[in-house]
Order: C-alpha cells, then structure tokens, then sequence
C-alpha cells in the first residue's frame, strides 16, 4: 500500500470532503479535523514500523508524471525525514485536539489545517525538486492565511510580512532548483544527491541561493525578523505548526538541499555558514532577554535553537574526522524534534495562558504556580527542556552539537554561552509568572481542562523519554547519518 | 550490579512514588533512603573486593555508565547516610506542610541525582546528573514559591552554577574529543595542554557548585528553602560535588591546575572565613563555613594528596548536616536565625545543644572527633606540598577562623534568656543524634578507609596536630571571648557586605547581559524597519522595471508593490469572511477546472501536462485573487 502518499493526501482529501458536506457545524469540523489527523498519525507510525534503509531512500513511491523534463511524482523517507514526518503528524493530531475550542469560521480553518498537513509531509517526502518546491510554497499559502484569519491585534499586517518575506525568500531556491535541473535534466533528488550536478561557480550561486531561502525558513540572523511577528500574532495552533513543523522546512532543506547536493562547495563556505549559525544563536537567546512578551521570548529562541542545528550542519562539513560529523549530524537531527516538541509544548501553554488571561506579558501574572499547577509544573518543565536541562529533549542534541564544534572548530564553541542566557531569560520568565505573592486578579484562574491535558500530557512525554532514552529516536537517525555520503 | 541499581532506583522510585500518590510521604520516604543506604552499604562491600560496572544505552557510540570503586561507592555511602537521618529530621520538621508530598518526592530526586553523579563513569551521565543537581536544588530552595524573595534566590543559585558549569561543559567536550571515548577513567590518562586546560575549566566548574571565590554569593542566599534542604546541600549534594569532581580528576590534574585549585581553595577558606564572622545570621554563618571547609578541601587537592581532601569531605558531611539541623531547630523555636534572635537559644534546649556543641567543636578539630583528623592531614599535605609557603598559611588561617566563627556561634547560643521550657522533637532529634554521633566517632574508622581506598597517608610526626590543636583551640578561645567587631577591626564592612568587587557577579555579569540583550533588541527593530523599507522599495521597483515586461510578471509585481505599500502604512480592517470566501470560491472554480479538464482528455494534450497547469493556476488563483478580499 502506499502509505506515504495516503498520509500525504488523506488531510487535504478530508478537507474536500468538509466543504462537499451539506452541514458544516463546529462539531461536525472538529470532529473531522481530529480524525483525520488521528488517522494520519496512525499511518506515519505504520511508516516508522515499515523502517528505513542505510545508504538511500527507503519506501520509494514514484509515478510518471511529465516525462518529457525528467519531473516525477516520488515519495521516500530516510532517517532524517522519518522523524519529522513522525513529529508533523502528531503535532498536527495535538493541534486539532487544541483547536477544538475554536468556534469562529471553523470549516474553513479546519480545511487550511488539512491542508497544511499536506504541505508539511509533501515538503518532508518529496523525492522530487518540483514536488518539493511545490508543497514548500503552498504551506506558506496555508499559514498566511491562518494568521491572517484566526490571529491576534496586529495580524494583517504580520501574515503579511510573513507571507511577502517568505515568497520572496523562496524565489531563490526555485533558481537553484532550475540550474540543478538544466545541468542534471531531472528533477529526481535522488539523482541530484547521489551525483551532485553542479560544480564551481554555478555550485556557489546554487548554494548561496538555497542557503539565503532556507535561511529565512530556519529563520537565521538576519533574516529572522518575520519569525517574532508572526509567532506573536498568529493563533496558538499556527505558532505551534509554524515552529514546530515549518521551521524545519529550513534546516531539513539546509541538509537535504544544500548540504547533501553542493556537498564540496558547502564546505568551503563552511565557516562562513558556521558563522552564521553561532551568531544566530547567540543573538536570538540575547533578543529573547530582552522580551517580556513570553509569546515573542519563545519565539526568539526558536532563533537560538535553529542556530544550534545551522552550528552542527556546517560542523558536519568542516569535520575531517568522519566520527565527528556523524557526531554533528546526528545533533542537528535530534535538534530538529527536540525543538518541535518543547518549543510545541511551550506555545500550546502561553496559548492556555492567554485563553484564560488575555495577556502575554509576563509582568501581569505572578504566583500562577499554586493556582494552577498543572499548567505551572508542566511550563517549568517545558522551560527546563528548552533551556537543555539533561533528561529532557534538548540535552542530547545540543551535547552533540557542541561537542562536535569544539573538536572541529574551537572558536565557534562560544555559542555555549547561550545555554546560560537562555536559563537566566526562562528563569525569569517562571519566576515573574509562576513564582512570588499570588495576583489577586487571577484568583479564579481554572487549570488544565481534559482537553488540555490531553495536548500536552504526550508532548512533556516524548520531551522526557527522547531525553532519558534517545536511543529510539537516535538510531533511525543515525542509521542514515552514518551511511551519508557527501 | 544489584546494589548498584538498589542505590540509584530505591531513592528515584520513591520519589516518584511520592510525587504521583501524594500519599504518605514520610514512610515512602524513609522506606526508600533506608533502601538506598542497603543499596550504598552493599555496593560499598563489593566495590572493597572489586569494581562493580553497568553500561546503559546512551547516545550512539557513547553509551552511559555506572561505575563503583572504592571511592564512588564511599561516596556513595556519605550521600545514602546523610539522607536517611536528614529526611528522618524532615518528618518532624515539615510535619505541617501542606506541600510536604512535593518536598520529599523532589528531596529524593535530588538525592538520586547526587548518586547519579557520585557513580557516574561516563561523562555524559556526570554531566546529566550534575545538571540535575542544580535543577533540583532550584526547586527544593524555591520551595516556598510563593513568599517574597525566594524566587530570586532559587533563581540566583541556578544561574551561577549553571554559569560555571559551562567549564565542566567544555572540559568534557575536550577530554572526549582528545581520548576518543567518554569513559571518565579512559580520558584521566590525557596529558600534556589538554589536560591543563581540561583541568582548569574542571576548577572553574567546581567552584560554582562549592561556591568558591568569587561565586560564593549564592550559597549564603540559598537559604530560602527549608532547613532540611540546607542540611542535605551543604553537607553531601549540592556543594560537595565540586570537591567530588576535583577529586575524581586528581590523577589528570598537572602542576599548574593543582596549584590554581590550591589557591583558589586556600583564598576561599580565608575569605568565606571571615565573611562567617562578621555574619550577624546563624543559617547564613553556615553557609558562609561550607564555603570555607570545601577551600580546606581544595588545599588538599592542590597539594597533591585528595586523599585528605575526601576524610574531611566525609567529616565535613556529618559535621555540617548536624549544625544545620541543630540550627533549624533553634529556628523553629525563636522563629528566625538572626544571631540576635537566638542569643540564649541553646540553653532552653539543652540536648541539642549539646549536639550542635559537638559538631562545632569537631568542626573545629578538637581531638578526637572527626575533622581532627581530616584537617590534620590537609595541614600535612599543605606542609609537604611544593607551594607550601602559599598554601600552609592560607590553610593556617582558614583553620583559625573556622575555630573563631563556631566559638562565636556558640557563645552567642548559650548566653542569654533560655526563655520557656519546649515540646521535645523526637524526629528531628534522632535524626540528628545520628549524624552527630558520626561528627564524633568517624575519625576512627579513616585508617581502615584509607585502606580500602589504597591510599594510605603517612602519619605526620608531632608537629602537624600540634599546628593544629594550637589553631582550634586559640580559633575558638577568640570566638568565645572577643566580639566580631573587635577581631575584624577595618575588615568587618567589607566582609560584612561580603567582599564583593565592582558589584559582584550582578555587576559583571547581570548587568552586561541585560545591556546587550536591550542593545540587540533596539537593533532588532531598526533592522526590521530596514527590510520592511527594502521589501517595499523592491516591490515598486520590479513593478516599475515590468512596466514593459510580460503581463503576469507585470501583475506579480504591481501586486508585490501594493502590499509592500500596505504593509508601511496600518492595515484597515477587513471583512473577515474574506478567507472562507477565498476558500469556497477557489473550489467553485476547482470544480469548474475539473469539468473542464474532462474536456481536456480528448488526446490533444497530455493528461499530465493539463494537472500540472491547474495545480499552478491553483497557487496563481489564490495569490492573485489575494488582495481583491482586502
């Protein structure tokens, strides 16, 4: 059975079959909207128990599609898609739960969650540069006009700047994927990885052209400026997709893309790209310092972890040892789902906050702690996980990251310095919220209703077992870390 | 192996068990530290015959492991005592907590963690455990969330150490990256610059756990919490796992890091000593004296024989789990710790003080109780050491003032109104009778330690016990007799306000960090400001320049150009319907596309060919009929 496209196209065909029905009740939406997405995540986990291949593309779906340019339909998974299918499905499943209590135009943001499902696991199976280019442009579609419809205050004007920063920024890939396609005649990715097409000069203006599209998607300094406006306003569900799942369009394109078919010409601009990262990550968890708005915080140290995995890619590069690189690689993977789960459960949680308070900024609350402590405990342990408390989901991806980094290119390893910041900001975040006299204003503050708990309760889960025993997750990725052949 | 797992599991799951029943946390509690002491004793006999291993799967070729030898399963042993007859106490003391079930699952956890870290064989593990530690004692002296200045305490005790244990970060990573494997013992055979740096950055960690100088502020803040969480910090957790990790990395150590952590040691044990002093806080005297033994113990590292070191970290762990407990009782009954408070404290309760009087004066080293013993022997090795001339006055004057600060402490408890006669506290005497006992009697058992350990250290002749009794007793004859202010003379403000230099870690630190995070935040929005400017001008360029290009590129740009515009000026509001309008309008012309595409099968062009151009002119539709729902 072809399992992957069924998963791809069974949310977009749920959402078809929501606007052919005659009644179109809230109920009737949700109700859709989770099953689908329920149903959806129960394919991916049968995807995961098929497995993968060492070397290559595992469960290879291909149909003829335009012949004439070499362009196909091919579905596939490797190691280090496998995982972020896993995680885009039940992120998607856990923001349906979520969404549940939206009651506004509710059809019709069912339909464009579907259909960012979509787009999501298209984007992270694709086989094919056109495909991919394909969902990768129709997902931003979906968000700009989740934001746009379902958001906060100021949210015309952030889905805007989101929709404008990233269709601009997607041009260039659209180039690269062009020149890739004119010196190889095919659009199979498969063909581009196993026999990079492009040398010398065009290989440096394909990879500088990827680097600068994926770099707004990671995003990374200093084309990172659409991410707070966006987070800020966009609805909890989007804010938990859009850096859950669509960030990593970013760093899995960064690997798959530029990494894994300009292989030689990324390492030599290696450092440069390390550069990057490291200052990205140093100055997301400083800008995030400076927040006292705890949607726009989280958000930008969705800038410092991504910096993190652009740090362990271009160490991977740069690494002779090849131990390291694997080393590397294998951080930047685990990196990827690490942040989709904490930085998940994190936004889902300033989301129930502000459902309840209508406020963000942490100097309004104080003392939360004993009035709800589901809702307290559970962002104490979220925060901890992002700040990469050991037993927790962060730790072994950045451990191996900064490992990597200091054995290859010692310099950059003063990105650490982050992990201090990013404590003192989450510290500060708990103690002004949760910690201290309680505020006579929220004295009637419910905790975590079923629903809720239903949401977070596996997300503080999977951030606690993939931090005590990452072995599972660690594995398929490294299986296909280890074989990459670049 | 068995003992092993019985150490590490018996604490975590009752702690656990607490944390998800909330019922009868006392027993839970007490049923698991006993079994973990089993655990610790077991452990501790086998490892006597020969190292005890266990591998988990950690990350790929790096697996974790749990090691115990002789020393780690001594270790072991210090931390699985301590907690029995701390938490013994914690039943008394906390016995009308509400929160109580919190306070003893997390006091296990902690407990847990510092086994993890005592056994640690591989990097990873002493890297997770000792992160572990810091968290939990984040929320054990955050425990009382909710009363002013405890968030800001618990919260400072976090960031310094997490800030130094940046050095055990990147000390790990060099060590790993030289020897190829994170095996601790494989990676302590490292020499040469590797190893210096390792060493240093090692020290650098250490002393933001031990609170060294100048990371000692936050200890003596950390009071916040209850007093059972103090006893178990400074005596065995917390605190002690700098002085652990020093002593385990003592083989790799060189010259030039043995003599930084000499200094630093021997410079903490004056500082802190005073600072104990001029205190005018008997909880906050403590925690200044733990600052100041761990200095002892670095002296002893420096000096090449941690050996020493080890005795007085067991002594200390007894001793200074005593004083706390004794002081938290004094707590209870005046309702504070102020120096002032207490005056005449001791005498309304006889027996404690008796109790505290030993572990002071053990502290102290009055033969024949405990640390007699320990610091006779880091007075010998900082006699025998190449830096003795820096390092035998600085362990010279941290043994006086440890003398002078407890004399003091005691005078101040004994003289006085008694005041009413109390209620006994059975718990919280048993459990410190205990621990005082071991402050007495533990010297004794140091020769057959060593032993055990294979690391005897030679009898000093006359001169060093002499060296030391003459300290004690002259130490505590000053306390007793003669006032702070007196001793310190011009010193007493500065140690009073605890020495700190251009305003402390807040100063150097804090306030830079926040500087740089208000100057990236103030570029964040000139740079935004900058990119909306060039995303507007871009627009209306490329809309100008395809005035004579193709049509759709035309319509691309011009429309690029009006939401340029728009999104520099406010956005009007909108009909809000517009996106379900979007959304089933697109589907009346799918369906439309559809039918028309049946149409289209007639041979002429190619099926695939006619899906491709509707699956484009699907995006193209939505991008273009856009701004039309604006």
């Amino acid at each position: 059975m072809p399992l992957l496209t069924i998963a791809t196209f069974l949310p977009i065909l749920g959402g078809l079959a929501l606007i052919a029905l005659p009644v179109r009740s809230a109920r009737v939406a949700h109700g859709l909207s989770i099953t689908v997405t329920g149903l959806v995540f129960l394919i991916t986990l049968a995807i995961w128990s098929r497995g993968i291949v060492p070397g290559g593309f595992a469960q290879v779906e291909e149909i003829a599609w335009i012949p004439a340019i070499g362009a196909a339909y091919r579905l596939g998974l490797d190691g280090l898609s496998l995982p972020l299918v896993l995680l885009t499905s039940l992120l998607f499943l856990l923001s349906a739960i979520y969404s549940a209590r939206i009651s506004e135009r509710v059809p019709s943001y069912v339909v464009l969650m579907l259909m960012l499902e979509t787009a999501s696991l298209g984007s992270f199976m694709a086989l094919d540069g056109l495909l991919f280019y394909v969902f990768f442009e129709v997902s931003l579609v979906g968000m700009y006009f989740m934001i746009a419809g379902w958001g906060y205050e100021d949210r015309q004007r952030a889905a805007l700047m989101f929709f404008l920063y990233t269709l601009l920024g997607s041009l260039p890939l659209l180039l690269a994927i062009i020149g890739l396609y004119l010196s190889s005649g095919t659009f199979d990715m498969r063909a581009w990885i196993d026999a990079p097409p492009l040398a010398g000069l065009g290989a440096m203006l394909a990879l500088i052209a990827m680097l600068f599209t994926f770099a707004v998607k990671i995003p990374a300094f200093p084309v990172h400026t659409w991410l707070p406006a966006a987070h800020v306003q966009a609805p909890t569900a989007g804010s938990v997709i859009l850096a859950g799942v669509m960030l990593k369009f970013g760093t899995y394109g960064l690997v798959r893309f530029a990494l894994q078919m300009t292989p030689e010409t990324f390492t030599r601009a290696g450092v440069v790209i390390l550069a990057f990262g490291v200052f990205s990550a140093l100055y997301g968890a400083f800008a995030a310092l400076a927040q006292s708005d705890l949607k726009k915080m989280i958000a930008y140290t969705s800038v410092n972890h991504m910096g993190y995995v652009v740090m362990g890619v271009a160490v991977a590069a740069l690494a002779s040892d090849p131990a390291i690189r694997v080393v590397a690689l294998d951080g930047a993977a685990l990196q990827m789902i690490s942040h989709g789960l904490v930085t998940g459960a994190l936004f889902f949680l300033v989301g129930m906050l502000q459902d309840r308070a209508h406020i963000r900024d942490m100097g309004d609350f104080g003392g939360l702690l004993g009035r709800v402590p589901w809702l307290g405990w559970a962002f104490v342990v979220s925060a901890f996980a992002s700040l990469g408390l050991p037993g927790l989901a962060h730790f072994p991806a950045e451990f191996q990251i900064f490992l990597a980094t200091l054995n290859t290119q010692p310099w950059a390893v003063v990105a650490i310095i982050a992990i201090v910041v990013t404590a003192g900001l989450y510290l500060r975040a708990i103690a002004a919220v949760f910690l201290g006299e309680p505020n006579e204003k929220w004295a009637a503050m419910p905790d975590l209703g079923r629903r809720e708990m239903l949401v977070i309760v596996p997300l503080l889960f999977l951030t606690v077992l993939v931090g005590v025993a990452p072995s599972w997750l660690l594995n398929m990725i490294h299986t296909t870390m280890a074989s990459l052949s670049f | 192996m068995s003992f092993l797992a019985l150490t590490l599991l018996a604490p975590l799951l009752s702690g656990l068990t607490i944390l998800a029943l909330r019922r009868a946390p006392e027993a839970l509690a007490l049923a698991g530290t006993v079994l973990g002491l089993i655990g610790a004793v077991g452990l501790f006999i086998a490892a006597s015959d020969g190292t005890v291993e266990a591998v988990l799967p950690g990350l790929p070729d790096m697996p974790l492991r749990l090691v115990a030898t002789p020393l780690t399963a001594v270790l072991a042993l210090v931390v699985a005592t301590v907690a029995v007859f701390v938490l013994t106490y914690a039943t008394g003391y906390m016995a009308g907590d509400p929160e109580k079930a919190r306070f003893f699952g997390t006091m296990l956890l902690f407990v847990t963690a510092m086994q993890g870290l005592v056994l640690a064989g591989d990097w990873i593990m002493l890297l997770a455990a000792w992160e572990m530690i810091g968290f939990a004692s984040y929320l054990l002296i955050g425990f009382w969330h909710g009363r002013a200045g405890v968030a800001s305490a618990a919260t400072r005790a976090f960031l310094y150490t997490r800030s130094a244990d940046l050095g055990l970060y990147l000390g790990a990573f060099l060590l790993i990256g030289v020897a190829g494997t994170s095996e601790i013992s494989a990676t302590l055979a490292t020499t040469g610059a590797p190893a210096l740096i390792a060493g240093l950055l090692m020290l650098v960690a250490a002393m933001g756990k031990s609170a060294q100088v100048p990371l000692q502020d936050w200890l003596q803040r950390a009071m916040a919490g209850p007093t059972p969480v103090s006893a178990l910090l400074h005596s065995a957790t917390l605190v002690a796992a700098g002085a652990i990790l020093l002593i385990r990395t003592a083989p790799m150590m060189p010259g030039g890091a043995l003599l930084a952590i000499g200094i630093v040691g021997g410079l903490t044990a004056v500082i802190t000593g005073l600072i104990a002093l001029a205190e005018r806080d008997l909880k906050r005297l403590l925690a200044a004296s733990t600052a100041s033994q761990y200095g002892l113990m670095l002296v002893a590292i420096g000096a090449g024989v941690p050996i020493a070191a080890l005795l007085h970290l067991i002594a200390h762990a007894a001793i200074k789990s005593s004083l706390f407990l004794g002081a938290g009782v004094f707590q209870h009954d005046r309702e504070g710790t102020g120096l002032d408070t207490l005056a005449g404290a001791g005498r309304a309760r006889p027996g404690i003080f008796t109790g505290f009087a030993i572990a002071a004066l053990a502290l102290a080293g009055i033969p024949p109780l405990a640390a007699f013993f320990s610091k006779d022997a880091i007075i010998a090795a900082a006699l025998a050491s190449t830096a003795a001339p820096w390092l035998l006055p600085l362990a010279l004057a941290g043994s006086v003032l440890t003398g002078t600060y407890m004399g003091r402490a005691l005078n101040v408890l004994w003289t006085g109104e008694a005041g009413p006669a109390r209620t006994p506290v059975p718990f919280m005497a048993i459990g410190m009778g205990v621990l005082v006992a071991l402050a007495a009697g533990l010297g004794f058992s140091f020769g057959a330690l060593e032993h055990v350990l294979g690391a005897q250290i030679e009898k000093p002749g006359w001169i060093v016990p002499a060296m030391g009794l003459a300290v004690a007793l002259g130490g505590l004859a000053l306390g007793w007799f003669m006032a702070p202010a007196r001793l310190l003379g011009p010193l007493l403000a500065p140690a009073q306000n605890g020495f700190t230099v251009a305003g402390g870690m807040d100063g150097l630190i804090l306030r830079p960090s926040l500087s740089i995070a208000a100057a990236c935040e103030a570029f964040e929005q000139r740079l935004l400001a900058a990119q909306v400017g060039l995303i507007r001008n871009l627009g209306l360029g490329t809309a100008r320049l395809a005035d004579r290009g193709d049509d759709t590129l035309f319509a691309f740009s011009i429309w690029i150009g009006q939401q340029s515009l728009r999104l520099g000026q406010d956005t009007r509001s909108i009909d809000t319907n517009f996106i379900d309008a979007a959304i089933f309008g697109l589907v009346r012309r799918i369906v439309e596309a559809g039918a028309r595409a049946r149409h289209l099968q007639s041979g002429l062009i190619h099926r695939e060919l006619a899906l491709t151009v509707i699956g484009i002119g699907l995006i193209v539709i939505v991008l273009l009929t856009a701004p039309h729902y604006f």
